[in-house]
């Protein structure tokens, strides 16, 4: 049932891809929908004088900043932005459980939607131009966006984590060729320890770093890329097992960890610490956001490995999972009026502007190459440009349209009330398999029972 | 035992028709009413109230998902946290933590203390720069140490190559990054140390160490014999002192190491917050909450006992 269903999206996901290949190749068609009619809203207007709390994580606080600076100019709103450091999903829960000052903020799909269980968020939906909002997304999105018939957000960026990247001039320098590259995990960790029999002393950087979103997303999108599911995405009951991917996951883990080929202060780097780490030229293959590689490939940025990233192919198996985050509002207690400058400015920041042109999603697609949820976005010129500038060769424009089309996304385990904590749990278990040397199917069979807490603890 | 004699009187103030009036003077338990209530009731909102309420919910189980509920479940969260590893591990993790920071910081400090005493004409400003570490944040230390630490970034791959060794040394191991941590504490906490010390140092008499001298002791005997018995007062407060702080040390973990690698720095308070603020398991976590309570009183009173009685005579 999983299996159909994720094979559903990828069906979806490579319907639109060769959509969106064939309308970047039709200019003109492409073009015109970049600028498409006018939202469907009349007026972006503040209405009152009352704050518009705007929280989100650190990432480009510059972009996002001039951006609202932008609308709190052209429609007089009075957007108060700031961002949030530490465990963002838990810190952002604590502030819709104590209703703070909290009015629009990023979330990605699984903190949504306990966000929404928890009655503290006003879905999309609710927006008068949802209608339109929702025909303009990809179907495979919209659909990890929606929870019990509601869209939760506006799309902030839709990526691809854990993107396998490749750094050719070392796979040269160590006598391999392009030929060699590998095209599924297996083939990859055997080209590893043959790399480093080869003279590479850190041939693979895996995604084991300690945020939030690094070791325990690393298992679920390997576990989904050998073909696997973390949970059933309809019952959410556990589907791990030790002969399965889960276990063959975990088992090239332990062998890899023992080697001592990987660092051990990989455990402790945060997000930017890992992107350092690949960028500083040492490491060979890495799972990394898709976005990075245009920091990869940018000589600013990654003077060592500029021009030299390409990624793997995902003809014969998905790397990655989907990674995306949406603009929420919340529902705290707030005036009619001042609740519809919340819609207002969500509508112009997460959608189109006053003009009907995407600005805020087109400029993060041109600076940092972040992928949006509509279509009219992704399928105009400015798109093809802001990706063919960002690869290695000219080739690896179609393979990342490629890996972004057949990638996964964790339903089971994260559009549940309790994503985030099955995220947190199994990161500590995770670390202490690696470092404790904990068996297998000890690590696989608590994953299984967690889930079954879990869903016994919320009626699932 | 009246209190009028300990204050001024101000009965005989004259009024403004000339005309001494009369003043009712405060007792003292009335003055000391005035002066210790308020504080009282200071105290009572910012530190009695979240203490009764943290008990409150360390008996709960707390949860705040389809509205806030609490569910009175004695001391299983007690039992919970005392048959739980991780909790062990983090005590033993934290234990080791603060032995280290309060040796490193009072060692640190008190190699400062006599540099900047001995300090030659000329060169006392050095004195007012050695305090900068103190007035750097501890979450700006964090992330200072973070970057010397790692083997990608850090002092340790930068002396390797400086001397011809092509090999990345990284400080953030499991094996030890919990002394690494308790040097950066102590790097932080050090020049406050000194600063006593060094105060307590100057007011030695100069001519014990004439005598010293007469005596003919060497550097160490002067150091053992004149200069630390003055010390030892000052020595057992910052003892007490830094281990309180590094058993409450977290912002300083969390932006180094965010417990790692992997869980090998989680200490006690850093598991409390993943518990508490990360899991949103109040109860559980204010029931260990009161274990590291217990930690800080024990060890603090432990200190007293063995060493403060002897020193403070």
């Amino acid at each position: 049932m999983t299996v159909k269903f994720q094979e559903g999206r990828r069906r979806h996901l490579l319907r639109a891809t060769t959509a969106l290949s064939g309308l970047l190749a039709a200019a003109v068609v492409a073009g015109s929908l970049g600028v498409s009619a006018v939202s469907a809203q009349e007026s972006f207007e503040a209405i009152t004088d009352e704050n518009v709390y705007f929280r989100g994580w650190q990432f480009r606080t510059d972009v996002v900043q001039g951006n609202v600076d932008t609308y709190n100019e052209t429609m007089g709103g009075n957007v108060d932005y700031a961002t949030v450091t530490g465990d963002y999903p838990a810190i952002m829960e604590q502030n819709l459980i104590a209703g703070g000052e909290l009015d629009v903020l990023y979330a990605n799909p699984s903190s949504a939607v306990r966000y929404f269980e928890g009655g503290w968020i006003t879905p999309a939906t609710a927006l008068p131009n949802s209608d339109e909002i929702m025909e303009d997304m990809y179907p495979n999105i919209r659909e990890a966006w929606t929870h019990n018939g509601e869209l939760l957000g506006l799309s902030y960026f839709v990526s691809v984590r854990g993107t396998l990247l490749a750094n050719l001039e070392l796979i040269e320098e160590a006598g391999f060729t392009e030929e060699d590259l590998p095209a599924t995990w297996p083939e990859l960790y055997d080209m590893v320890y043959a790399l480093n029999e080869a003279g590479v002393d850190t041939p693979f950087l895996p995604h084991w770093f300690a945020e939030y979103f690094g070791i325990s997303w690393g298992f679920v999108f390997e576990v989904m890329n050998r073909g696997g599911v973390v949970a059933d995405a309809e019952t959410n009951e556990p589907m791990l097992s030790v002969d399965g991917p889960a276990g063959e996951t975990l088992a090239d883990w332990k062998e890899l960890w023992n080697s001592g080929l990987v660092p051990e202060e990989v455990l402790s780097y945060n997000e930017a610490a890992f992107i350092d780490a690949y960028r500083s030229g040492r490491y060979v293959f890495s799972p990394q956001q898709l976005y990075d590689i245009k920091t990869f490939n940018d000589e600013s940025q990654s003077a060592d490995v500029a021009g030299h990233i390409t990624l793997l192919s995902s003809e014969e198996q998905s790397w990655g999972l989907i990674d995306s985050a949406m603009y929420m509002m919340t529902s705290r207690d707030r005036a009619e009026d001042h609740t519809q400058d919340v819609m207002n400015f969500t509508s112009w920041y997460g959608y189109k502007n006053e003009e009907g042109e995407y600005a805020v999603a087109n400029r993060w697609l041109e600076e940092n190459m972040l992928f949006s949820a509509y279509r009219s976005v992704m399928e105009s010129d400015m798109a093809r440009e802001a990706i063919e500038s960002a690869v290695a060769r000219p080739e690896d424009y179609q393979t990342l349209l490629d890996v972004y089309a057949t990638t996964d996304y964790p339903a089971g385990i994260w559009n549940v009330v309790w994503a985030e904590e099955f995220n947190s749990w199994l990161r500590d278990k995770l670390f202490a398999f690696l470092q404790n040397d904990l068996p297998v199917e000890e690590v696989i069979n608590e994953a299984n029972a967690e889930i079954e807490r879990l869903n016994d603890r919320y009626g699932l | 035992m009246n209190g009028s004699s300990a204050r001024p009187s101000r009965s005989s103030e004259p009024t403004p028709h000339g005309a001494p009036k009369p003043r009712r003077e405060l007792s003292d338990l009335q003055f000391a009413l005035v002066v210790t209530v308020p504080v009282l009731l200071f105290l009572v909102v910012v530190v009695a109230y979240p203490l009764g309420y943290a008990l409150y919910m360390s008996f709960h189980d707390i949860r705040f998902f389809g509205g806030y509920s609490a569910e009175f479940i004695g001391g299983e969260n007690y039992a919970g946290v005392l048959s739980d590893s991780a909790f062990w591990g983090a005590l033993w993790l934290t234990i080791r933590f603060t032995i280290v920071t309060v040796l490193l910081g009072l060692l640190i400090g008190l190699g400062l203390a006599i540099v900047l005493r001995d300090l030659p004409p000329g060169w006392k400003w050095l004195r007012a720069l050695i305090i900068l570490p103190w007035a750097v944040s501890p979450y700006g230390t964090g992330i200072f140490f973070a970057y010397l630490g790692r083997g990608q970034t850090g002092f340790g791959t930068a002396f390797a190559n400086a001397l011809g060794i092509d090999e990345a040394i990284n400080f953030i191991s499991a094996q030890w990054v919990i002394e690494y941590l308790a040097f950066g504490n102590a790097w932080n906490m050090a020049p406050l140390v000194a600063f006593f010390l060094l105060a307590n140092m100057l007011t030695i008499p100069k001519r014990l160490y004439h005598l010293a001298a007469l005596d003919r002791m060497n550097r160490f005997e002067q150091f053992w014999n004149v200069t630390l018995p003055p010390l030892r007062f000052t020595l057992f407060v910052f003892s007490c002192i830094l281990t309180v702080l590094a058993l409450k040390t977290f912002d300083f973990i969390f932006t180094q190491t965010q417990g790692g690698p992997g869980n090998a720095s989680s200490v006690l308070t850093y598991l409390i917050y993943r518990i508490s603020f990360v899991n949103l398991n109040l109860g559980y976590g204010a029931a260990m909450s009161f274990f590291l309570l217990a930690l800080i009183l024990g060890l603090t009173g432990a200190l007293f006992f063995f060493w403060g009685r002897k020193v403070s005579r």
